[in-house]
C-alpha cells in the first residue's frame, strides 16, 4: 500500500512549522510508521539542525529529484528513533533549481517506500510551496494567534482548496494564560474567522527552543507539553480521528489554584 | 477570570476582540479587492439613503461580519429613532 504525502505549511514565516513537521514526523515514526521528512526549503535549510543531523549531509532533495543519488541516499536515518529519516534541503541552490514535475516523481516513489512523507514548506506563496504541496494528498497549515499569521493562514488555505487539498489547522504557540485575559485570540476565535477543521491546539513551550539547541526530538521530552500536543496529532492523523482536541490550560491561574485548595476542581 | 469579570466592570475591551473583528474584516477586503474607503463609503451611503425615511441614531450604527461556511455578509445595524414625516 502506497503512503501519504502531507505537507505542512503556513504563508507567514516563523511561525513553528519547522518545529510541526519534525515533531509530528517523529511521533508518527514513535507510532510504528515509516517516516521521511523533507526539507523543502531550498536555500535555508533549517529541518537539519532542528532534528540534529546536521554533521550527517551526504546529498539532499536537490540531488534526489536531478538523479544524482537514490532516495536511500539522501535519506538520513535517526539514530535515537526508529524509522524516522530526513531528507535534508540543499543550502547552496535557490528555490528554482526544483520544478513542480520532477518534486511531483519523487514524491510518488517517497510514498512507495514509506508509510507517511512529510513536506517542510518555506514561508511564502511563491515557487518553494507549488513544489511542496505538488505532490501532497494531505495540508497542514500552522498558525500563531496573532493578526498577521491568521491573515497569511486564509491566504494559504485558499490556494490549497484551489488544488482541492482540505487542508486542516494547527494553531500554535496558544498562551493560556493571555487567552484567559483577552490579550490573544483564543482558538475558537482563530477557527471562526477562518472556517476551517482543527487537528489540534499546541501551547506555547519553553521546550520547544530548548530541543532545539541541542537537536534533540521534542516528543521524545515527556514534559513538553507542546512535545505531547504534536504526539496527540500525530496519533490523529494516524487513524485515532477520535482522540479528542486537548485545549491547552492555564495551571498557574491564581483563580485555578484557589479552587484546587477548596478541592473545587473543574 | 478575575481579569475577565474587571473588564466587564470596567467597561474595557479585550484587545483580541479589536484582533478578530481586524481580521474579518481583512479577509473580506483581501478576497474582495476592495479597501476601507469603500466600505466606508458604503457606510456613508447607506445612512444617507435611510436618513431620508428615518431617523438614525448615527453614532450607534454598527457595520459587522457574518461569516458561514461558504458565504460572508456584511451586517449593517441601526436603531432607528423615528419615521420621518414626509413634508407636505
Amino acid at each position: 500500500m502506497e503512503g501519504k504525502v502531507i505537507v505542512v505549511t503556513s504563508g507567514k514565516g516563523g511561525v513553528g512549522k519547522t518545529t510541526a513537521t519534525s515533531s509530528i514526523g517523529a511521533a508518527l515514526a514513535l507510532e510504528g510508521k515509516r517516516v521521511a521528512i523533507v526539507d523543502m526549503d531550498i536555500g535555508l535549510r533549517n529541518l537539519d539542525v532542528v532534528m540534529g543531523l546536521e554533521n550527517r549531509i551526504v546529498f539532499n532533495i536537490v540531488d534526489v529529484v536531478h538523479g544524482r543519488c537514490k532516495i536511500s541516499q539522501a535519506a538520513i536515518r535517526d539514530r535515537r528513533i526508529k524509522n524516522l529519516f530526513l531528507i535534508p534541503a540543499s543550502q547552496s541552490d535557490n528555490k528554482d533549481v526544483l520544478t513542480t514535475s520532477g518534486v511531483e516523481r519523487v514524491a510518488n516513489d517517497l510514498r512507495k517506500e514509506f508509510d507517511y512523507v512529510i513536506m517542510d514548506s518555506p514561508a511564502g506563496i511563491e515557487k518553494g510551496f507549488e513544489n511542496s504541496i505538488v505532490g501532497a494528498n494531505e495540508a497542514l497549515v500552522v498558525c500563531t494567534p496573532d493578526v498577521s499569521a491568521v491573515r497569511d493562514a486564509d491566504r494559504v488555505i485558499g490556494l490549497l482548496y484551489s488544488r482541492s487539498l482540505e487542508p486542516k489547522l494547527i494553531v500554535n504557540r496558544i498562551e493560556p494564560a493571555r487567552v484567559e485575559r483577552g490579550e490573544m485570540l483564543s482558538h475558537e476565535d482563530v477557527l471562526e474567522v477562518l472556517s476551517i477543521d482543527l487537528a489540534g491546539l499546541v501551547p506555547m513551550d519553553e521546550h520547544v527552543l530548548i530541543s532545539s539547541n541541542t537537536g534533540t526530538p521534542l516528543v521524545l521530552q515527556n514534559d513538553s507539553i507542546a512535545g505531547q500536543a504534536f504526539k496527540r496529532i500525530a496519533r490523529r492523523l494516524n487513524g485515532e480521528v477520535d482522540l479528542p482536541i486537548q485545549v491547552p490550560n492555564n495551571n498557574n491561574s491564581m483563580w485555578r489554584k484557589i479552587s484546587k485548595t477548596f478541592g473545587f476542581n473543574k | 477570570m478575575f481579569s475577565e469579570l474587571f473588564r466587564r466592570f470596567t467597561g474595557q475591551k479585550a484587545s483580541k476582540d479589536a484582533a478578530k473583528k481586524r481580521l474579518q474584516f481583512s479577509l473580506i477586503y483581501d478576497k474582495l479587492e476592495v479597501n476601507d474607503t469603500t466600505l466606508t463609503n458604503l457606510q456613508k451611503d447607506i445612512v444617507g439613503v435611510i436618513s431620508n425615511y428615518f431617523e438614525i441614531d448615527k453614532d450607534s450604527l454598527e457595520l459587522k461580519v457574518k461569516r458561514d461556511d461558504d458565504v460572508s455578509a456584511l451586517v449593517f445595524n441601526t436603531p432607528i429613532l423615528q419615521v420621518k414625516r414626509k413634508r407636505a
